[in-house]
């Protein structure tokens, strides 16, 4: 429940005049009653003792100005009810063992009471007996007094209770005011000058702060404000100088972006370039067979004119079909080899072309070893003494699966080329160490393996190589855009980082092995 | 000169103490006391003469007042001595302790002033002499030339 603190100071007040209220309206006077009747109880008794004594001296010593002054003491007392004296008279029994003490009324004033001598206090009367002992006579002197006088003095306790009660609720009214006032104002101004700092309005001040705490709370908003305004002050300058440095930031990432799509390119065609070789070799094939199929038709073509151009007797139609049909026979070649150059150069255009993006069901095994032999070529092409053994164990059961070809032939390409840069490093320093006279380490035979497997939901393609290796301390950054070990201009570094970017997007996973040394494997894992 | 004196003397006398003897032969019926007892006042308040009925009334508390108005103010023996004793049962027809009660009842309820009670007759008279109003009882008057006994109707009562 939401208590205002004008109501929690309302309450405070009023509960602490209740409580003072119900001290003086009840329980003061109730204290006062009982202080009272114990006075007037006393007094009574004194009374009642002055008489008592004042008889047995009368009686004692015929002396009665004791008893006469003690009982016009009482009797001009207006709260008098009655003052009896009781004689006792002892009745003994017939064995004179045991006796009774009866008090009976001997004189009672004023005389038109007759009080029982038992009688005891009441609510409006109060009775004491002091008890006098003479040969005379024994008993003792019975006052009684009215109580009203008490009543009359409670009436007059609680009406002054009242009265002070009235002006204790007129003066808590008055303090709860006033609290209300000097502690409600301002707090209700600070509460409204927070919020409008909340809401974002810095200027509030909270004007003419008092000398109490709230009036320090008062400074305190203020200085916090100003401090406030002040840290805005310098946080909107450094939003400023922020904000310039993001524009230069956002220039600078989209030069990088423009940057690294160059890069990209790059990499496809240094790729290319290191394709270039293979192509070229892999077209020299067909075109050698075009030439040489062409000479060859030509030279049947020449035949077959100086058939012709014999007598007709000399013809031999037979000759001249054999010739026709090794002509043909040449032209299909030429045309079959024609198209596979056409072939080599159309994927050769693929693979630089930009990728489409679109999964389509592709032979993995023809396009790894397609690739495995254009790198080979490619590297054989640059350095004619390289040679590598060629290891391939390709699952034939594995068919057609869908990838983005070109992005995994890239993939492929990358690994190859890795892989037969690692074992010609390797074959280098196996040369260095050689004697001159040893052009070939026989002990080191550079092999680079490809395996391809259908497992239970992927297929995985590895790529070992018997090359450097990779040194431990290094094998966790090789995916890391633009890490390279290759010679400034070799590599850009980002081969096997897009690499790994390709694998992720087909869903499948990239993990590399290797013992420096020994060897490196890569294995691709890519899902069905 | 003497003889001025003489009469200043008289007049102080008259004025102030004023006698009054009763002879009281055994006062009341049933009593065996025969000694006499005198009654004596202060000059101012009591009458020249007085019955026995008005004496008695005076005595008993009832009459408080002298017709001048004066306070009536008993002076007693008490009645451990022979005077007090004789006064009691001739006057009040009580033991000691009876009148005693019957003072203390009277106080009491303030129906009458309290009495004096005197050890010696010379205290009594004192008292007598010195309080206007006061009228007393006693078994002899001193032989003293300020207190003059005088003889009420010598009657017997």
């Amino acid at each position: 429940m939401f208590i205002t603190l004008k109501t929690k100071i309302w309450l405070t007040v009023l509960s602490i005049v209740l409580m003072f209220t119900f001290f003086t309206l009840y329980y003061f006077p109730a204290q006062q009653r009982k202080l009272l009747i114990k006075n007037y109880s006393d007094e009574v008794q004194n009374l009642a003792n002055t008489v008592a004594l004042g008889v047995r001296i009368a009686i004692t010593e015929q002396n009665f100005q004791g008893v006469q002054t003690a009982m016009e003491f009482v009797k001009d007392d207006p709260r008098l009810k009655f003052v009896s004296m009781l004689e006792n008279d002892t009745t003994w029994n017939n064995d004179h063992t045991n006796y009774k003490v009866n008090s009976t009324v001997f004189k009672t004033f004023p005389e038109n009471q007759h009080p029982k001598a038992t009688i005891e206090s009441s609510d409006s009367l109060i009775v004491k007996r002091a008890p006098f002992i003479t040969s005379v006579m024994s008993g003792s002197v019975m006052l009684a007094f009215s109580t009203k006088e008490i009543a009359e003095s409670q009436k007059k306790i609680r009406i002054t209770s009242l009265v002070v009660s009235a002006i204790v609720l007129l003066i808590g009214i008055l303090i709860g005011y006033l609290l209300a006032r000097t502690i409600l104002v301002p707090v209700r101004a600070l509460r409204n000058a927070a919020n409008k700092v909340g809401k974002g309005d810095l200027t509030q001040r909270i004007q003419k702060p008092g000398k109490d705490e709230i009036g320090e709370l008062g400074r305190a908003f203020n200085k916090m404000t100003d401090d406030l305004l002040l840290t805005r002050q310098e946080l909107d300058e450094s939003n400023i100088s922020l904000s310039e440095a993001n524009n230069s930031l956002n220039t600078t990432l989209n030069e990088l972006k423009a940057a690294q799509a160059q890069l990209i390119q790059s990499e496809k065609l240094a790729s290319l370039g290191e394709l270039t070789a293979g192509i070229a070799h892999e077209i020299q094939n067909p075109l050698n067979f075009v030439n040489n199929f062409a000479e060859v038709n030509a030279e049947l073509i020449e035949e077959l004119r100086a058939e012709c151009q014999k007598p007709e007797a000399e013809r031999d139609g037979q000759t001249i079909d054999e010739i026709l049909n090794d002509i043909k026979a040449n032209a299909e070649k030429i045309n079959y080899h024609g198209k596979r150059a056409d072939a080599i150069v159309k994927g050769m255009l693929q693979h630089s072309r930009t990728s489409s993006g679109q999964k389509e069901p592709t032979d993995i095994n023809a396009l790894a070893d397609e690739y495995l032999r254009l790198s080979y070529h490619g590297l054989r092409a640059k350095d004619k003494s390289f040679n590598a053994a060629i290891k391939t164990d390709l699952d034939e059961s594995i068919g057609k699966i869908n990838i983005i070809s070109q992005d995994i032939g890239r993939v492929l390409l990358n690994l190859f080329n890795n892989a037969f840069y690692a074992v010609n490093e390797k074959q280098k320093e196996q040369h260095k160490e050689v004697t001159p006279f040893e052009k070939v380490s026989p002990l080191y035979e550079p092999t680079v393996s490809l395996t391809t497997r259908k497992l239970e939901n992927r297929v995985s393609i590895t790529v070992s190589d018997n090359g450097k290796g990779i040194p431990q301390t290094i094998l966790d950054k090789i995916f890391q855009p633009f890490f390279t070990t290759k010679p400034t201009g070799e590599g850009t570094g980002l081969g096997l980082s897009l690499s790994y970017d390709i694998i992720k997007a087909h869903g499948g996973e990239i993990k590399v092995e290797s013992k420096q040394g020994e060897g490196t494997t890569l294995m691709i894992q890519i899902p069905l | 000169m003497k003889m001025k004196r003489i009469k200043r003397y008289q007049r102080f006398i008259f004025t102030k103490f004023f006698f009054v003897t009763i002879v009281l032969f055994s006062a009341f019926p049933g009593s065996s006391q025969t000694s006499s007892l005198t009654v004596i006042s202060n000059q101012k308040g009591a009458p020249a003469t007085l019955n026995f009925s008005e004496l008695k009334s005076i005595f008993m508390g009832e009459q408080q007042r002298w017709r001048s108005g004066t306070k009536i103010t008993i002076a007693l023996m008490k009645t451990n001595t022979a005077a007090g004793k004789n006064t009691s049962e001739t006057l009040y027809g009580m033991s000691g302790d009876e009148l005693n009660k019957f003072w203390l009842a009277l106080v009491f309820q303030g129906k009458a002033s309290a009495p004096n009670f005197f050890n010696s007759a010379s205290e009594l008279e004192n008292f007598v002499a010195q309080n206007p109003g006061a009228i007393g009882i006693v078994d002899q008057v001193a032989a003293n030339d300020e207190i003059k006994t005088v003889q009420v109707e010598g009657k017997k009562l």
